[in-house]
């Protein structure tokens, strides 16, 4: 039987060049896990630490510093309700941004899958949408911050979500357009026959079926609103503020609070990071806006 | 996924245990803080409250250090007294530093009127005047039922930063201003007097007068072990992180060599003494100036003289490796002492002397461009910060209930308070800060608040020559504009500290910068606010 | 296989034809028309808004008509020039090493030895921190005297690196943390792509020749040039807008040594309020992307058809 990599193995004994590629693949892995969780580590400690730990040098909670609980009281029960509305701000954006992005994308790609547009083709209107994702923020926060200012909208959730579902609605289009496509259009036809609308057909039979793309996609689109900062930065200040701005706060005149930067980093990274790992599988084919099945 | 389940659950099954274990060390500080806090409500001003204020509410914004720290933490620390005082309350919405000019201008500007009132960094009023956004406060000062704050009791320099033109606008609060810390320990210690003298043939100065001594003791203590064989020996420790308001250091090592006085009435402002960024007559910059490329050498010298990675230490690490003992000197706010005196954050509780800032042995004459010799030192104080006080937006639905409590906070007893009690982040900067006979100030106010007794006396005194006994000030820049003319300064100090240009080269993109943003927004207009805010009428 | 509903009727056979073929276009733009609405909305409009800006100057009055002199002062603005220079060699450094190091970790992944499916799960929570919290974390990491990472080298007999308080060591610091960021992207798209190269293809390769040097250059870089290029490309431009970074890690310092193109827009515009000069940075940054949009269109736009 061969692996992935097209090499026979005979009886299941591998050869021993390929062993040591093995071996050698192994620690590959190894360095590259440490790699990736060290952050992580770094700041579940950090989070631990008394303020002037902080800057001296220790690994290990007990051996080499006494751990305190002291920053996450402080954060959860004094700031508590900092936090707690920073992460509510950012579940409320979140979930606005979503849903505006997956309607309007649903349907946009339906559109795209179903019909063939003239004038403006198919492969335009695609681009059209996918361009959002290269459109450098710096150059429309700008005229965001003046109009928000203007029609009264600065430090609001409504704006956020306008902004965030603006930059997400390129993964809901193309994606669904996608899942869209890989619907045999014969399952459409007998409901068609029947006389019913195409809005009918959307509902009642191809959205249940892209039921997981869909999931997905509202999923990233959750995901990249929650890490968002420039926006949330620039156009909130008080009411509005979500967590990644929250993080910003922990620094103040002295500088960097680095202990409570670790309890917030560790905050706020769970809620993306549990959504996330369910749609772990639509993860490529997510962030490559269906250019790579995943 | 597993081990994160687990590791909380263990955190979780600490948490009872940690709780219990912290909160019994801090029970006795707190009632110490309580009941000391109880006598200065008792005594201070109260006015008479208009009892129509009863349930209403305001929005003060501010620094964002959260409950127990610095401007903020006197906010929520004062909110229950001042409900059982009036019956009304207030919010506190937090900002974070590097934010606030363009949170409160956001706000300002869209006319959106959320905050009523800004705890606020001075540098900022400027603007606030400008545009209008701010309103004066001369009614509020003398009115019987708002409760009446010393005025005259503010050093100089501070009053000047709470008023502009002839009118007042914000209430007495903090006073910031930079000073030298140093280990009293090691400049007490024979062992290095001798070798300072034998290397630099004169006594090691304590304190140090002026920065090239300054410069010369930092080199010293840089380069020999006094910390133990093997560990950090750092000459002197700033915070010079681009961003993180390290150009104060400059302006306060630039002030002696600039600013002058006229002789004669030592407080007038020409147009060449008592002026440091402009010319008054045109503004132009006088930002890359000799005296200024001599004050960013020694700057560069003295960060030679300590980590290289000064570069790249806001407040917090700098403040550290002082506090840390890793440095024998620091220049900086009025912070480190209190921060000193407090386990959790020092090693060197205790060893911690203060002198006010050095000055300098020559002076620039700007009329006849030749430097002068100072007789002694020429001293030049500073108000270097924020200095953050209350100001009321026009906006402000109930501004009367909002002066009031400003007004309150700027009460002796309450003012003097937050200054003992290190977490506030006040500094003290009127003489009921400062000790008999100058002031009324009692070193138990202190000592009782944790602070060892002769790291309290050198602080407090230090700051006490520094705002009240210096003949001269480094005029704060405050008008429209200047976080924009401070952003250049940052950036460009920075690149010269890191090698990137020459000391001329950096002061004279400053300078060109500086000219752009003048004409931008006006000269005319620039020139005239320039010259209400230093108080420049012609000579 | 079709998927599309053909416009019935534009074979056109006579009266019922046009209207039909209208209403058919009625229909399908219902669809779409929200959506491309919306992106005008808030994107094209603000987009000429930012263009109309960059030909004002913001004083204390407010903004007045300059026409392009804020352009003729970028042209001579040596920041403009450092933030311009430091955005493109980040991005091409991060590119890069994201790429090698993706794909390098991609191929060892598909040997398919023990543990990958974990490794796989692990490696997608870097896309999904904060960058800011990351940016913050990173000043502990990085600190110069006594952080764990100068620890480590002083251990193995290495001096101590100025990570934040050296240019050029500041933007390896920002590039390090963008590349532990981005790199899981790489990975997972390059192993997807890898899986679906099919096992007949390469066994058969194997056949041929025992090294598996000719099989990786001749039959899989081939086959997964497509995916590869679409993330290279999707990479330059998330790397071009970095700011969160550099405003957490190093402010933009020492000096200007990090200062990004947003970073510039963003100091410009809404610290020291001068909106006019910053949104003509904002316009050339514009202008720049457009550029890698065309060349992404002229490959990849079939795929959209």
């Amino acid at each position: 039987m061969t692996d992935r990599d097209g090499i026979r193995r005979l009886g299941g004994v591998p050869a021993p060049s390929d062993r040591l590629k093995d071996v050698v693949a192994s620690a590959i892995l190894v360095l590259a896990a440490v790699w990736v969780l060290f952050p992580f580590y770094w700041a579940a400690i950090t989070s631990l630490k008394e303020p002037v730990d902080v800057f001296r040098l220790s690994f290990v909670p007990w051996v080499q510093f006494t751990p305190t609980l002291s920053n996450w009281r402080s954060e959860l029960f004094y700031r508590g309700s900092a936090i707690f509305g920073g992460l509510g701000n950012s579940f409320l954006i979140g979930l606005g941004a979503c849903l505006v992005a997956m309607t309007l994308g649903t349907l946009a790609g339906y559109g795209l899958a179903r019909f063939r547009y003239r004038g403006w083709r198919n492969r335009d209107i695609s681009l059209y949408f996918l361009s959002q994702r290269f459109l450098p923020p710096a150059a429309t926060i700008l005229p965001f911050f003046y109009f928000a200012q203007r029609l009264d909208l600065l430090d609001t959730r409504i704006i956020l979500i306008a902004a965030n579902a603006t930059f997400t609605m390129p993964f809901a289009v193309l994606l669904m357009r996608d899942a869209f496509q890989g619907i045999p259009i014969e399952m459409e036809e007998a409901a068609r026959v029947d006389g019913a609308s195409s809005l009918q057909i959307l509902l009642r039979i191809s959205l249940p079926l892209t039921a997981p793309t869909l999931v997905a996609a509202g999923i990233i689109s959750f995901a990249f609103t929650w890490n968002e900062f420039l926006f949330a930065f620039v156009l909130s200040y008080s009411r509005a503020v979500p967590m990644s701005v929250l993080i910003a706060g922990t620094q103040d005149v002295m500088g960097v609070q680095f202990w409570y930067v670790s309890t917030r980093l560790l905050l706020a990274i769970l809620p993306p990071a549990i959504v996330i790992l369910i749609v772990q599988r639509y993860i490529v084919t997510g962030l490559t806006l269906g250019a790579v099945k995943g | 996924m597993a081990k994160r389940c687990s590791t909380y659950a263990v955190l979780a099954g600490f948490l009872l245990v940690g709780t219990a274990g912290v909160s019994q060390a801090a029970a006795s500080m707190d009632e110490l803080e309580k009941s000391t806090a109880d006598k200065a409500f008792a005594a201070a001003a109260k006015g008479k409250p208009n009892p129509a204020w009863k349930g209403q509410t305001f929005t003060i914004a501010t620094l964002a250090a959260g409950p127990r720290g610095a401007i903020s933490g006197p906010l929520y620390f004062w909110k229950p007294y001042f409900e059982k005082l009036t019956g009304a309350t207030y919010r506190v919405v937090e900002i974070a530093f590097g934010d606030m000019q363009a949170k409160i201008e956001t706000d300002f500007a869209s006319g959106a009127g959320q905050y009523d009132a800004v705890v606020g960094g001075q540098f900022m009023m400027g603007d606030y005047v400008a545009n209008d956004w701010i309103i004066p406060i001369d009614k509020y000062l003398n009115d019987p039922s708002y409760p009446k704050m010393d005025l005259d009791s503010i050093a100089p320099a501070y009053k000047a930063l709470d008023r502009w033109g002839d009118h007042w606008y914000a209430f007495n609060n903090d006073h910031d201003g930079m000073i030298l810390y140093y280990r009293r320990d090691l400049f007490n210690d024979k062992k290095w007097q001798d070798q300072f003298q034998a290397k630099y043939k004169y006594a090691l100065p304590n304190p140090p007068k002026t920065w090239q001594q300054l410069l010369d003791v930092a080199s010293f203590f840089n380069s020999v072990e006094w910390n133990g064989p093997g560990k950090e020996h750092q000459g002197i420790s700033l915070h010079l992180k681009v961003g993180e308001q390290g150009f104060f250091d400059f302006l306060s090592i630039a002030a002696p060599y600039v600013v002058s006085t006229p002789g004669g009435n030592p407080k007038k402002v020409t147009r060449f003494h008592n002026v440091f960024w402009f010319d008054p007559t045109d503004m132009k910059p006088l930002v890359n100036t000799a005296p200024f490329v001599k004050a960013l050498e020694t700057e560069i010298a003295l960060y030679k003289a300590g980590s290289s990675a000064q570069l790249s230490w806001a407040l917090g690490e700098a403040w550290n490796a002082f506090l840390g003992g890793q440095a024998a000197m620091c220049y900086s706010f009025g912070d480190v002492t209190p921060l000193a005196e407090s386990a959790a954050n020092s090693v060197i509780k205790g060893k911690v002397a203060a002198s006010p800032t050095p000055g300098s042995t020559e002076v620039w004459d700007f009329q006849s461009k030749k430097w002068v010799k100072a007789s002694g030192a020429n001293l030049v104080g500073n108000v270097d910060g924020a200095s953050w006080s209350g100001v009321i937006s026009r906006k402000a639905k109930n501004p009367d209930l909002v002066a009031y409590f400003l007004a309150w906070q700027g009460t002796p007893e309450i003012n003097h308070w937050n200054t003992t009690w290190g977490f506030t982040g006040i500094n003290p900067g009127t003489k009921y800060d400062f000790f008999a006979p100058f002031g009324t100030a009692k070193v138990e106010d202190y000592v009782n608040a944790g602070y060892d007794r002769q790291d309290a006396i050198d602080y407090v005194n230090a700051y006490q020559k520094q705002d009240f006994e210096y003949p001269l000030q480094l005029p704060y820049l405050r008008i429209p504009g200047t976080p924009a003319y401070l952003e250049s300064l940052d950036v460009h100090i920075s690149e010269a500290l890191s090698g990137h240009v020459s000391a001329q080269e950096a002061l004279n993109r400053i300078a060109s910068d500086w000219d752009e943003i003048t004409d931008r927004l006006g000269r005319d207009k620039q020139v005239k606010f320039y010259r209400e805010a230093i108080g420049y009428t012609g000579g | 296989m079709s998927t599309t509903l053909e416009a019935r009727g534009s074979e056109g056979d006579g009266a019922g034809g046009t209207s039909r073929r209208r209403s058919y276009h009625l229909h399908a733009w219902s669809f779409t028309a929200p959506g491309v609405v919306w992106v005008f909305a808030f994107t094209i409009f603000p987009l000429a808004h930012t263009l109309y800006l960059s030909l004002q100057s913001t004083g204390l009055g407010g903004n007045r008509f300059v026409g392009l002199r804020n352009f003729v002062r970028l042209w001579r603005d040596y920041r403009f020039w450092s933030a311009l220079r430091l955005t493109l060699t980040f991005v091409a450094v991060s590119v890069v090493v994201t790429v090698v190091v993706g794909t390098v970790l991609a191929l060892a992944v598909n040997r398919g030895v023990r543990g990958t499916r974990v490794f796989r799960t692990l490696s997608i929570l870097p896309m999904f921190a904060a960058p800011i919290a990351l940016g913050y974390l990173g000043l502990t990491i990085f600190y110069q005297q006594g952080g764990p990472i100068n620890n480590v080298l002083a251990a193995v007999g290495l001096r101590p690196v100025p990570w934040l308080s050296d240019g050029r060591w500041a933007l390896v610091s920002i590039l390090a943390v963008d590349v532990w960021q981005w790199t899981p992207f790489v990975f997972l798209v390059v192993l997807a792509a890898l899986q679906n190269v099919p096992a007949e293809l390469l066994e058969a390769a194997r056949i041929e020749t025992s090294s598996s040097w000719p099989v990786l250059t001749r039959i899989t870089f081939p086959l997964i040039r497509g995916p590869l290029g679409t993330v290279i490309i999707l990479r330059i431009v998330e790397a071009f807008k970095v700011f969160d970074i550099p405003f957490t890690l190093t402010n933009g310092g020492p000096g200007l040594a990090t200062r990004s193109l947003t970073y510039d827009v963003y100091t410009t515009g809404l610290r020291n309020q001068n909106f006019g000069y910053a949104a003509s940075i904002a316009v050339v940054m514009l202008v720049l992307v457009m550029v890698v949009a065309i060349v992404f269109y002229r490959s990849y736009g079939s795929t959209y058809e």
